[in-house]
């Protein structure tokens, strides 16, 4: 596991520490590592909606798009005045609306 | 599968950052890849200004993006293109009227083998879009902010394409759709040609979606702490 290693990351009880190591790791483009890590942050602390925002951009970037549009709403729902929130969800609407559109997948689909 | 990729770590605002997305474009087309499609000829728009635009003349638009769809389908698809007769002449040179002439398209792909047609509509075109702009100005006098109107020449060319998608066994249409690309020149004596290409290639992702899987990069951003 990407833990081992880590000591910086070692109090993973600690939301913030799996949103700082989800980060790192979704840097470097592990985007299942990352959701790992951002679901994790998410259990920790439900609502915070930086967690959910990550946990959304990371779920997009592994294609589990029904999913992501879950989490951005949630983010969206607890933080609904942070710009990179808003413009996340307004930009990964745009996508899914085409991408349903095309391919005829409903909300349960990814 | 597909993995999103990183755009830069560089902060925005402490503790944002900007990643980037691959995300999948479906075709648009529900083919199985490997069909037959036919390339007939597309109606050319002309304009009394484009007749009247020596430059433009020069452009055999019907031939160069005939050439180009063919490379790109060839190049980035499975699909077998197969050549319409040279004497193949559409039915009318109405758009709209050529989206409904099901019996003719049903003729081409009777003749032809095609399970696909493509035909539509091509329209190039030098588009002036210089005038009048509003700018702010600081005086180095007092200090003061003024606007002032300055005249700002931007010339460029216009490509706008008309795909219309038939079933070669039924002449049904199964799908029309618009691109259009603006491409600013670096002034009025700008290459035609150079042009023509520059607006298909800005396009050539669009267009082959039509009939493949493509991708496109998306940012979004992610929060560090």
């Amino acid at each position: 596991m990407a833990t081992a290693g880590c000591a910086h990351y070692s109090k993973t009880e600690k939301a913030a520490s799996q949103l700082a190591f989800g980060t790192e790791v979704a840097r470097k483009g592990l985007w299942r590592e990352a959701s790992f890590r951002f679901e994790q942050a998410v259990a920790k602390e439900p609502q915070n909606a930086r967690a959910h925002n990550n946990l959304a951009v990371a779920l997009e970037a592994s294609g589990e798009y029904a999913r992501a549009l879950a989490e951005y709403k949630r983010a969206l729902e607890l933080d609904a005045k942070d710009q990179y929130i808003r413009r996340n969800y307004a930009r990964f609407a745009e996508f899914y609306t085409s991408y349903t559109r095309t391919t005829g997948k409903t909300a349960s689909g990814s | 599968m597909l993995l999103g990729t990183v755009l830069a770590a560089s902060p925005l605002l402490a503790g944002v950052s900007q990643v980037r997305l691959k995300l999948p474009l479906k075709p648009r087309l529900p083919l199985r890849g490997n069909e037959k499609i036919a390339l007939a000829p597309f109606l050319v728009v002309t304009e009394a200004d484009r007749a009247r635009d020596k430059r433009l003349q020069n452009v055999d638009l019907q031939a160069e993006f005939h050439r180009f769809l063919k490379k790109q389908i060839d190049k980035k698809t499975k699909l077998e293109v197969i050549e319409t007769p040279p004497e193949l002449k559409l039915p009318t040179q109405n758009l709209s009227e050529l989206g409904r002439a099901t019996e003719f398209w049903k003729s081409v792909g009777t003749s032809t083998g095609a399970e696909i047609l493509v035909s539509g509509s091509l329209e190039f075109r030098v588009e002036d879009r210089s005038g009048y702009k509003t700018e702010e100005y600081v005086s180095p006098i007092n200090n003061q902010t003024y606007y002032r109107q300055v005249y700002v020449e931007q010339t460029g060319f216009v490509f706008d394409i008309v795909f219309l998608v038939f079933d070669g066994r039924t002449g049904e249409k199964i799908l029309q759709d618009e691109f259009k690309d603006f491409r600013q020149t670096g002034g009025r004596r700008a290459d035609e040609l150079q042009g023509l290409f520059e607006n298909l290639f800005s396009l050539e992702n669009q267009i082959l979606n039509l009939f493949v899987a493509r991708e496109r990069e998306a940012d979004r951003y992610i929060f560090t702490d």
